[in-house]
């Protein structure tokens, strides 16, 4: 596009238009693995319409990986199974290869902001912790010994203790009620839950995998 | 005794054709929390809107969504619960811990609850009500939470209906009186659902007018003290008229939802008129439509099954009506002699039928409503153009409106820019 009045950056004047603004990447990008500080030089010396736009190959790179970035904290919100104890810690098992981990445990302290979150990371076999004032640790100890560190003497809250089912057979009993055969659809499945899913440590056993018609034992075929 | 798992089982069965988005929150922390910013609550609706499932037709299932109890004194030809032997109902205290534990798992985001009218729908409404109470007030969820009115529910019990959720909705089922008498004889169309969706309209309306402006005078320490006296008021008398924080009332809106194709002769024109009137009387966030399908030992079970398509064009149109702010007589162009809408894309039909004398237009002349007819412009390039074009920039080239938004394959044959437009293989040949 040619701006006849001057050459400024035409997509800043109406503000967000496509991809990120050079402070978001500045922001985020230090999250990914491969981030090195050269990126951050080649970053300031391009136009931002064409930050925006995938304009160059360097471009394109950088808007590849802030999605990469993006979909690994969306995906761990969205299927990291987590468990509550008696002492309300609330734990949970992710794969993280970028740095990610306190934008995730900010997601779970707002959903339990009385709990105390640990999320192991199998990537790096370390524990992320976000206690009640929102205060982000990692240690280096795997998941079974950090909870019970930090379920030490906190108080007893019942939380669940009397329902006789595991959350697992509840989930599962859901799950397996919503399905409508009649609008069985495995494309349009596959779009929301990409293979990849399934290997997340949530997803590896999970109810979904086991109700997916493309994983149905050959009995439940016949 | 049936076991939890087994009220799950059939309940949610029993629930699987009532349709919700996987969470209408505003995502917004434009609006106080429902219990403020305090610690001790758990859930948050403007984080909402992760889907943590989805079943194999490819549906987000991200809301605990059962019936309360498949016990019901309405006989709806269409409806599931006909051929259910298994008559069940949750108890409150039970439905909440089942959907704290799913929350604990972050497997669901939120709460639909739904349910058949057992004894009257007020009675009903009552326990529904104690099994919300106890998750907003026991277990402290602040979460999103869909509530599903049932017909001919009293206003008294609305009102507090209103105040526990972020949505309610009530289903019209069919867009008239005829074609309603026609599948649920029982339901009074006026009296039981076009009545109650006013009244849902006037309450909220009424009450987050004084919630704001009792919001609008408290400065910020007010603010403060105004909410811890409004906990102290309800752990002392239990639940207040109004949500205790002054914050408004049913962000999401009220939505309905149709079955389309159960009734004999009722068209899409037919629900077109119904969801415009809707949209504009009772402030109708959005509606919902579902496909009949025949089950198995229901008064309608060897009728034949609505086509999907035809829920997928009555979508798209409805984001016309909704979004694009179409007129309904605008789409009375495309409509067919059946009073039904034609196969593919009403947008596309709609421009043809539009474009055809006018001829393509250019994007630095037209105005934002004629962009809108075009397909491939939704409302954000649309005003993304106006907003360039105010800034004094041209579009020289059509990949320039593609660094806008516009879909190009779309957009290109009602489009010309510099006098130039493509040409389709159509007009080639003729």
């Amino acid at each position: 596009m040619k701006n006849e009045s001057n050459y400024e950056d035409s997509l800043k004047v109406v503000g967000r238009a496509r991809g990120y603004s050079r402070e978001e990447l500045i922001a985020n990008l230090p999250r990914h693995s491969k981030f090195h500080f050269g990126l951050i030089k080649q970053i300031m010396s391009i136009p931002e319409v064409a930050l925006r736009n995938s304009g160059t190959l360097m471009a394109k790179k950088i808007i590849r990986m802030m999605r990469e970035i993006n979909t690994e904290t969306y995906r761990a919100k969205q299927f990291t199974r987590t468990e509550i104890n008696n002492r309300g810690v609330l734990y949970g098992v992710v794969i993280l290869k970028h740095h990610v981990m306190d934008n995730v445990l900010k997601y779970f302290h707002e959903r339990w902001p009385q709990c105390v979150i640990c999320l192991y990371n199998e990537h790096t076999q370390t524990t992320g912790i976000i206690n009640e004032k929102g205060e982000i640790r990692e240690v280096k100890l795997p998941l079974k010994e950090t909870v019970e560190k930090v379920s030490t003497g906190r108080p007893i809250i019942s939380y669940f203790e009397d329902i006789q089912f595991s959350g697992e057979e509840i989930f599962e009993s859901l799950y397996n009620s919503q399905n409508i055969v009649e609008r069985e659809n495995a494309r349009y499945f596959k779009s929301m839950i990409p293979d990849k899913c399934f290997d997340l440590p949530g997803m590896k056993n999970g109810v979904e995998k086991r109700y997916n018609s493309q994983n149905k034992k050959i009995d439940d075929f016949f | 005794m049936p076991s939890t798992l087994e009220k799950i089982r059939v309940l949610g069965e029993n629930s699987k054709y009532d349709i919700c988005a996987s969470t209408a929150s505003s995502r917004t922390d434009k609006y106080p929390k429902l219990f403020g910013d305090s610690k001790d609550f758990i859930g948050n609706t403007a984080s909402a809107g992760i889907c943590h499932s989805y079943t194999p037709d490819g549906r987000c299932m991200s809301l605990f969504k059962t019936l309360y109890t498949n016990k019901c004194i309405y006989n709806c030809k269409y409806c599931f619960s006909h051929t259910c032997k298994k008559r069940l109902s949750f108890i409150p205290e039970e439905y909440a811990r089942t959907f704290m534990k799913l929350y604990s798992m972050n497997v669901v985001e939120g709460v639909f609850i739904s349910s058949g009218v057992c004894g009257s729908a007020d009675e009903t409404t009552e326990e529904m009500l104690q099994a919300i109470r106890l998750l907003r007030f026991k277990y402290k969820f602040q979460g999103y939470v869909h509530f599903k009115a049932l017909p001919g529910v009293s206003q008294s019990l609305l009102r507090e209906a209103i105040t526990l959720s972020d949505r309610i909705s009530i289903n019209s089922e069919a867009s008239t009186k005829e074609y309603l008498a026609e599948i649920a004889e029982q339901k009074d169309f006026y009296n039981d659902i076009i009545l109650r969706q006013r009244w849902l309209k006037q309450i909220r309306i009424r009450h987050n007018d004084e919630a704001l402006k009792e919001m609008k005078d408290q400065i910020q320490d007010k603010k403060v003290q105004f909410q811890e006296k409004m906990i102290k008021d309800h752990r002392d008398n239990g639940y207040k008229k109004f949500r205790w924080d002054g914050a408004p009332i049913l962000n999401s809106g009220q939505t309905t939802q149709f079955v389309i194709g159960a009734a004999e002769n009722e068209t899409d024109w037919d629900l077109l008129k119904r969801i415009d009137d809707d949209y504009k009387k009772i402030d109708l966030r959005r509606a919902y439509f579902s496909s009949f399908i025949p089950i198995e030992g229901t008064p309608l079970s060897t009728k034949q099954a609505a086509p999907l398509e035809r829920e997928h064009r009555l979508y798209q149109t409805d984001w016309l009506l909704r979004i694009y702010h179409y007129k309904l007589n605008d789409l009375k162009e495309v409509i067919n002699e059946d009073g039904n809408l034609p196969r593919g894309d009403p947008k596309i039909h709609l421009a043809e039928s539009y474009f055809e004398n006018r001829g393509p237009i250019d994007p630095n002349v037209a105005s934002y409503k004629e962009l809108l007819r075009v397909p491939g412009i939704g409302p954000i390039s649309a005003k993304r153009i106006v907003n360039l074009r105010a800034q004094k920039l041209t579009f020289k080239r059509r990949q320039d409106l593609k660094s806008v938004g516009v879909v190009l394959k779309r957009a290109d044959p009602y489009l010309k820019i510099n006098g130039n437009s493509q040409t389709t293989i159509n007009k080639f040949i003729s």
